[in-house]
């Protein structure tokens, strides 16, 4: 008892420390009462893709932001999670729960795979090895014909019971909940001796093995970590879709959780999150914009995202969140964030 | 049934040899840059695209395909430097994740451009009767001309460049800059000189790579990247920074790609028998070259042909 | 006689043509304080790389406690009992001092795994961090940033972390590099006081804190010993005298 009390204790402490992922993770909450009022189903499907892409690209944040590792191949996770349901339910398996454990067991043990190769290597290498594991993944997938190959599968929506996803907003709250179990975890995680000791790595490792630890163990058990968050997303990415195909493991895939997590604030909490809605709301309003301005262009929207990115990356330092606290006058101290 | 096969095994071995050089006219720009700046520049397949879209695009408007092909090298060199000028010069002391972010976003913002400039629709780029039969490289054995001439010129590039790297004072003075950067300024040259020519000249051999293959693929938007991927995969066997480890390993992966897509099916069918070996052949054919890296990172991590000092 | 902390055997080392490290063998006892000195490029650092583990030896033996050490890796070696300050400060930059020291006391203890509560404000570990830092005395820094620590400053918290796990050898290397006069001062008692309780292998440059400090002095020069003793021996070691020391001994070892 005493155990769960401190737990509370620890999310209240988190949520006082992190009111943005609070308030963002509140207004998802909120949402679906504007959009059922306002008739607007639609959004209620964009703020759930949004979730999604938000839970991937804190699975990657902890390796690229908390843990400073490139990796380029993290789509390959969201992909194999969403894959562990399509091919569950081609041999019958329909139940949404088993479907959940077993993606959590495959993509942690692909992960442990993967980090544990790919991790004795740094820099250039390590980013073409998560990147070649990356693209066998899509060319298996993609060569698999009895698992659709290059045109996907469809999906039914899982059966979480006592659930019935078909009835409306129960997929919208249970993505929400994993959610927050999602920045629940992540917060406990990024304060505990293992994200501080991670976090140390990452800014000098060889002071780390002074103290006596081996930093391939904290990459190793991070990149597992991650993988295994990035496979949930995925798991609820193809309830969402109804469809899974290889693109959803395309290597610019990882390039757009990288653009997330960038432009919302690497290494922070919220970032991801909130890096996500700005991302997808560019998405969906930008070409209405352009084409009010340049309607012959309308349709060539995505050529923003590219100086947009190299923008961030050349002039804001700590993305939006970083913005943020740069502005607000009284953020100046230390403390771990 | 005998004789079928030494003719399908010898056209794809040419076809191989096609693959290895063109790759190698994108990876030996891409291997100096990585290796003598440390830049990661994933847009190196974006000046391949440049390449073909300018080659098509000079040979649809003037009609004449050898001009498209000769102008597409120095506008991929304009390029090039431009593209070092005004981005990649203020990323060299970012740490590679930014490179990674800035150059992706490169990508994004070329394989746009050039759909507004030419359409989503891929580029019309035909050979000049001149360059479209079929030669004998030995009896009974036709063979496109084209794939040839793309041999000769890839062949006679990599020669050019052994030559200018080894025998000129240019070609030293890269090498210096490889083997150590800050020695090589401090001996008064120019280093971001240097390093803009060494990025401009490694895009005009994308490029060119880029006008050549247009008429053996589609020119659209997007082909650079699986291009650049490859070409990763060729500098990390090869050696990050050596120009020979990256011939030697294009050539490899060039043959090794196209014979396995072709012959490893057939292999595993023999083997294996049922819709196993259907399934397991074509997928382990596009598996096959990240495997050998794989294997390369393991046991050599520096490479085949690690550049000396 | 008890065994020695530290034995090194016949360690040899080459680097293409270039011998580093040239059979060298030395031991350092608990409670001493054992000087490397040599001029530069004698090899010194390199030994210390090969006791530390960043670097392998071709042949020789290097024994912690009696224990053949020379395959561990480098995290192995210190949980065996080795703490190392590093001649160019190598503390965590964009935390404060004191959470540098709350990282060292959750990884003496082993508990560097653990995922739930938040590390920076467990008391317990505070309290450990804290005791970790007025072994040396900087516990009224601990909540500066370390990017805004002065030179000296940064050097004492160098100290403080080698020492964090209570050691049974110290390596320091160059403990007092860039440090000013009064910093150099206050590093030599601290240093003077850790030999209870630990064997400590000093590489330094100041001859003065080297000849107050040291029991045992091993000269190396181009990788192999030239000469080992006790302070008075080596000052008055001709050969010595010449080729390193030269007028500083006199002042020094008189």
């Amino acid at each position: 008892m005493r155990g769960v009390r401190e737990i509370i204790a620890l999310i209240r402490n988190g949520m006082r420390e992190n009111r943005l992922l609070f308030f963002l993770l509140a207004g998802f909450a909120l949402f679906p009462i504007y959009t059922g009022v306002a008739d607007l189903p639609f959004w209620e499907d964009v703020a759930m893709r949004i979730m999604l892409l938000g839970m991937a690209a804190m699975g990657l944040n902890l390796v690229l932001g908390y843990g400073g590792m490139v990796s380029f191949g993290h789509a390959a996770f969201l992909g194999v999670g969403a894959y562990c349901v399509g091919i569950s339910q081609s041999f019958g398996l329909m139940n949404g729960w088993a479907h959940l454990l077993i993606s959590i067991g495959v993509c942690g043990t692909l992960g442990l795979m993967i980090g544990y190769l790919a991790l004795r290597t740094s820099g250039i290498y390590f980013i073409m090895i998560t990147l070649a594991f990356a693209q066998m993944l899509f060319f298996l997938f993609v060569s698999l014909e009895v698992f659709g190959g290059d045109d996907g599968m469809s999906i039914d929506r899982a059966e979480f019971l006592p659930l019935d996803l078909y009835e409306p907003l129960r997929l919208y709250f249970l993505i929400w909940v994993m959610l927050v179990l999602v920045s629940v975890l992540l917060m406990l995680l990024v304060r505990s001796r293992f994200g501080v000791t991670l976090r140390a790595i990452r800014n000098n490792a060889s002071r780390i093995q002074a103290m006596g630890i081996e930093p391939l163990d904290f990459r190793i058990t991070g990149y597992v970590i991650s993988a295994v968050i990035c496979g949930v997303a995925g798991t609820f990415f193809a309830s969402w879709q109804e469809y899974v195909s290889p693109d959803i493991m395309h290597w610019s895939r990882s390039g757009e959780l990288m653009i997330i997590i960038v432009l919302g604030g690497l290494g922070t909490l919220a970032g991801p999150l909130l890096g996500a809605v700005v991302f997808l709301l560019l998405e969906e309003f930008l070409p209405e914009l352009l084409y009010l301005i340049a309607p012959d262009y309308a349709e060539n929207w995505m050529i923003i995202f590219g100086p947009l990115l190299i923008a961030v990356v050349l002039f804001g330092r700590g993305g939006l969140i970083g913005m943020l606290e740069y502005l607000s006058p009284r953020s100046r101290g230390g403390g771990a964030s | 049934m005998g004789a079928m096969t030494l003719t399908l095994f010898l056209e794809q071995l040419f076809n191989g040899l096609q693959a290895g050089v063109t790759l190698f006219l994108i990876a030996a720009g891409l291997t100096l840059i990585l290796g003598i700046m440390d830049f990661v520049f994933l847009a190196h397949g974006s000046q391949v695209m440049v390449g073909a879209y300018a080659g098509a695009a000079i040979t649809s408007w003037t009609g004449n395909f050898y001009l498209g092909l000769v102008l597409a090298i120095p506008v991929t060199f304009a390029s090039g430097y431009l593209i070092e000028y005004l981005l990649v010069r203020h990323l060299y002391r970012r740490d590679h994740m930014e490179q990674v972010l800035a150059t992706f976003g490169l990508i994004l913002f070329f394989n746009e451009l050039v759909r507004i400039g030419f359409g989503p629709a891929a580029l019309f780029s035909d050979l000049p009767p001149s360059l479209s039969h079929f030669v004998e490289i030995l009896p009974n054995t036709p063979y496109p001309l084209y794939r040839l001439v793309v041999i000769g010129v890839g062949l006679a590039c990599a020669l050019g460049i052994h030559l200018f790297v080894s025998g000129t004072k240019t070609g030293a003075m890269v090498r210096a800059g490889a083997n150590n950067p800050e020695m090589t300024a401090a001996m008064g040259v120019n280093i971001s000189l240097l390093f803009r020519l060494i990025f401009a000249a490694g895009a005009a051999f994308a490029g060119l790579a880029g006008a050549l293959l247009g008429p053996l693929t589609s020119v659209e938007s997007g082909m650079g990247e699986p291009l650049l991927i490859l070409s990763l995969v060729v500098i990390i066997i090869g050696g990050i920074g050596s120009v020979r480890g990256a011939f030697i390993a294009a050539i490899l992966i060039g043959i090794v790609d196209t014979l396995g897509r072709i012959f490893l099916p057939m292999l595993l069918r023999q083997i294996l028998h049922g819709s196993a070996a259907d399934g397991a052949g074509p997928a382990l054919a596009s598996m096959l070259v990240y495997i050998l890296m794989a294997v390369v990172l393991i046991f050599r991590p520096q490479g085949l042909f690690p550049p000396r000092g | 006689m008890t065994m020695p902390v530290l034995e090194l055997r016949a360690v040899s080392k080459s680097f293409g043509a270039l011998k580093a490290t040239d059979k060298v063998s030395l031991d350092v006892r608990s409670g001493e304080i054992h000087a490397l000195i040599g001029p530069n490029g004698a090899g010194k650092t390199t030994l210390i790389q090969q006791i530390y583990g960043a670097l392998q030896p071709e042949e020789g033996e290097i024994r912690l406690n009696g224990v053949n050490i020379t395959g561990l890796s480098i995290p192995a070696r210190v949980r065996a009992g080795i703490g190392r300050s590093f001649q160019i400060s190598n503390v965590l930059t964009d935390i404060t001092v004191l959470e540098n020291s709350i990282i060292a006391e959750a990884a003496r203890r082993g508990e560097a795994f653990r995922f739930l509560h938040p590390a920076f404000s467990d008391p317990d570990l505070i309290a450990g961090g804290m005791r970790i830092l007025d072994r040396v005395g900087i516990a009224e820094l601990a909540g500066i940033r370390v990017d805004e620590l002065a030179h000296g400053q940064r050097r004492m918290l160098e100290l403080a972390l080698a020492m964090a796990a209570a050691p049974s050898l110290l390596l320091l290397d160059e403990p007092m590099a860039g440090a000013g006069p009064e910093e150099s001062q206050t590093m030599t008692t601290i240093i003077e006081q850790l030999k209870e309780g630990a064997a400590v292998l000093l590489i330094e440059h100041d001859m003065d804190a080297v000849f107050r400090l040291a029991d045992r002095i091993t000269v190396l020069v181009e990788g192999a010993v030239q000469a080992a003793g006790t302070p008075e021996e080596i000052s008055r070691n001709n050969e010595v005298r010449q080729a390193y020391l030269g007028e500083e001994i006199q002042h020094a070892g008189t």
